[in-house]
């Protein structure tokens, strides 16, 4: 079963060639590894690679088929691309996904202080909204000119991260 | 005064676990307090005893003075640790303590008045004999009276708030044509940030490093110093990692030091623990900054190299007890080291990372210690400060504690948010900091090596590996011969925090 694995900004064709046991033969973007993969009972995975072992941590996030793992080295953001989330991206029906028409804050916070209303013309770089988490506050500004069209939180709000905060038109 | 039996710890996280622990140690209670974001928090699961104080925002709960005394009262307690940060440095509230016969672990309201004021605190120093920066003695009233002592002092020069502290109210002035714009916004910050609005200057030093000294006095006239702590890594004027000893630091320079620091302590008949803050210039020039009149965020790594527990000797001052120790009886032995594990993204300006902590597994070992307060699954508020842990390691020689916490970093894990452990690991590795090379401006001056990450390649198509067998795994879990992935031990399938597809 072959489908696209997103990795930050590169998509990543796999495909699972065999399996026996933990022993697998998988090939990511042409190129075959053969790992001994085991899921521990602490929720990480014990892959070996060629001699080498890799520890790696898989987190979901709330949206689903996303992750971020974690390996020795750094963070990863992972997204499974499926024939279901084609079409769902493709129908724009996330409710958590951004792009450059909406702004988002990554991380949950509180809304100190929105600066435009619905239906006010905005221009790039214009700051939009300021959100606070622990004790400092970040500023979001308008990523491209462009209409207010909706505002889905007030200020004093409690937000979640990634929540979709002002959608431009 | 009489023995404590019962302390209430007016504070919340790393610090209040801290605290909780001599307690235990000592025989003393404990009573915890929380806010409603608090309630799951882990110093109100190890207290004897906790209580609810108020709503989220520390305005409503961590600084509400009445409601705490109350609770104080409530529960019999016969004192209170501040702990550091919210009500640690008011002496609004060391007073009602005092009023309301609550022994409050920490100096007297005077001396909290007179080091809170940073131009009065100066004028202490100065006739006590101990170096401050050159500056202004009294706050500057004009724009014209500003310039006229830069002519004196020298460029550059720092323009402060007198109230001030965590960096608001604070101008760095380069040249003469910048000081009335300077002076008119440390002016105005400092009015919104303290409700005073006077501000003083200072002459700039280049290159400082931030080092400072640990002091104990008694009520009974015997004070201590438990030698320095080189502070010099921060990021936004906030500290990073703190040593012990300072890589900087000389004996004969060392002595002189910690003389001034005791005479300071002395000179303001200080009662407790307490710090001397000191900026020392490359010539090895040193003048008082500020005294910090509670326990640090750092007082551990002083702990490891002196071998005595700071909270057990505040606690034996505030019931009166003469110090058991004199300055000779004192001294450092190895190499101690504090890296902060801050709740941050450092790829990302130092973001906050508020959220659920998915897994964590501390380090472990000869010579580690952490004082945290986080576990698995439990959400990091998003109302109080970002410091989630310290880790504290040992070495008996400073490079033993450089590769010693190296190793405990790496063991070091905390994933669902995002912390300061990767860089901190690479500042570790930083050629700069292993040869003890650096000031105040360290983490500027090597930002290009420290915003590198380890490279991995392989590491990617690992990663796509584990989500891809993951994602084929939770599809294969409504079949019946689900078991190719999923081995016996695995548990995961009904763990709740993970979503299901």
């Amino acid at each position: 079963m072959a489908i696209e694995v997103k990795l930050e900004d590169r998509i990543a064709w796999v495909n699972l060639i065999s399996q026996k046991d933990n022993i697998l033969e998988v090939e990511v973007d042409g190129v075959v590894y053969k790992v001994d993969l085991m899921h521990t009972a602490d929720g990480t995975f014990s892959i070996i690679e060629n001699g080498h072992s890799y520890n790696i941590e898989l987190v979901p996030h709330k949206q689903p088929k996303k992750y971020t793992a974690h390996t020795l080295y750094k963070s990863l953001e992972v997204e499974i691309i499926d024939a279901e989330a084609r079409y769902l991206k493709n129908r724009g029906s996330n409710g958590f996904s951004s792009n450059e028409n909406t702004i988002s804050s990554p991380m949950p916070g509180k809304v100190v202080k929105i600066l435009v209303n619905e239906g006010d013309k905005v221009k790039e770089g214009e700051i939009l909204i300021i959100i606070s988490a622990m004790k400092m506050e970040s500023e979001y500004s308008a990523p491209k000119d462009g209409i207010v069209n909706k505002i889905n939180v007030k200020n004093g709000d409690t937000i979640e991260g990634n929540q979709i905060l002002i959608e431009l038109e | 005064m009489d023995q404590i039996n019962k302390v209430l710890i007016a504070n919340r996280g790393e610090i209040a676990i801290r605290i909780m622990r001599t307690c235990r140690e000592l025989d003393i209670e404990t009573v915890a307090v929380y806010s409603e974001a608090d309630r799951t928090s882990l110093h109100v699961r190890y207290a004897h005893e906790a209580y609810y104080i108020g709503k989220s925002p520390s305005s409503e709960s961590y600084l509400n003075i009445e409601k705490i005394i109350d609770v104080a009262k409530n529960s019999g307690a016969d004192a209170i640790h501040p702990g550091y940060g919210f009500l640690s440095e008011n002496a609004e509230f060391a007073k009602r303590c005092t009023e309301e016969g609550i022994t409050f672990i920490g100096p007297t309201p005077e001396v909290i008045v007179q080091m809170g004021d940073k131009l009065k605190a100066r004028e202490a120093m100065t006739k006590a004999g101990i170096p401050v920066v050159p500056g202004t003695k009294n706050a500057i009233k004009t724009e014209e009276e500003a310039l006229s002592v830069i002519k004196e002092i020298g460029l550059p020069v720092m323009i402060k708030a007198s109230a001030g502290g965590g960096g608001k109210g604070m101008r760095l002035v380069h040249e003469e044509s910048q000081v009335v714009a300077a002076a008119r916004a440390a002016r105005s910050e400092a009015k919104a940030a303290f409700g005073d609005d006077s501000v003083y200057i200072e002459k700039y030093i280049n290159s400082p490093h931030h080092i400072e000294f640990q002091i104990l006095a008694d009520g009974h006239g015997n004070a201590v110093h438990l030698f320095e702590r080189e502070c010099s890594i921060q990021r936004r004027h906030q500290k990073m990692i703190e040593e012990t000893p300072s890589p900087l630091m000389t004996q004969e320079l060392r002595d002189k030091m910690g003389e001034s620091a005791v005479e300071a302590a002395k000179a303001v008949n200080y009662t407790g623990a307490g710090t001397i803050e000191f900026l020392v210039d490359n010539d090895l020039n040193y003048y008082f900054l500020e005294m910090n009149t509670r326990l640090q965020v750092e007082h551990p790594i002083t702990e490891r190299v002196t071998g005595i527990d700071l909270v057990k000797q505040q606690i034996k001052i505030a019931e009166g007890q003469e110090l058991e120790f004199t300055q000779e009886d004192l001294f450092q032995k190895g190499h101690s080291i504090e890296c902060r594990i801050y709740a941050e993204d450092p790829d990302n300006n130092f973001m906050p990372s508020p959220g659920k902590i998915y897994k964590i597994s501390e380090p472990l070992g000869l010579g580690v210690r952490t004082d945290g307060y986080v576990y698995e699954g439990y959400e990091i508020p998003i109302y109080y400060d970002s410091m989630i842990s310290k880790l504290i390691v040992w070495g008996k020689t400073r490079d033993e504690a450089i590769n010693r916490m190296r190793r405990a970093l790496y063991e070091y894990k905390i994933t669902g948010v995002k912390t300061s452990i990767k860089f901190l690991e690479r500042i570790m590795n930083n050629r700069n900091f292993i040869d003890g090379k650096y000031d105040t401006h360290f983490i500027e001056k090597n930002q290009e090596q420290l915003a590198l990450s380890i490279p991995c390649e392989d590491c990617d198509d690992i990663v796509i590996i584990a989500a891809f067998i993951d994602y084929l795994d939770k599809i294969d879990k409504n079949r019946e011969n689900n078991k190719e992935f999923a081995p016996a031990q695995s548990r995961w399938k009904n763990t709740p925090i993970i979503n299901q597809f």
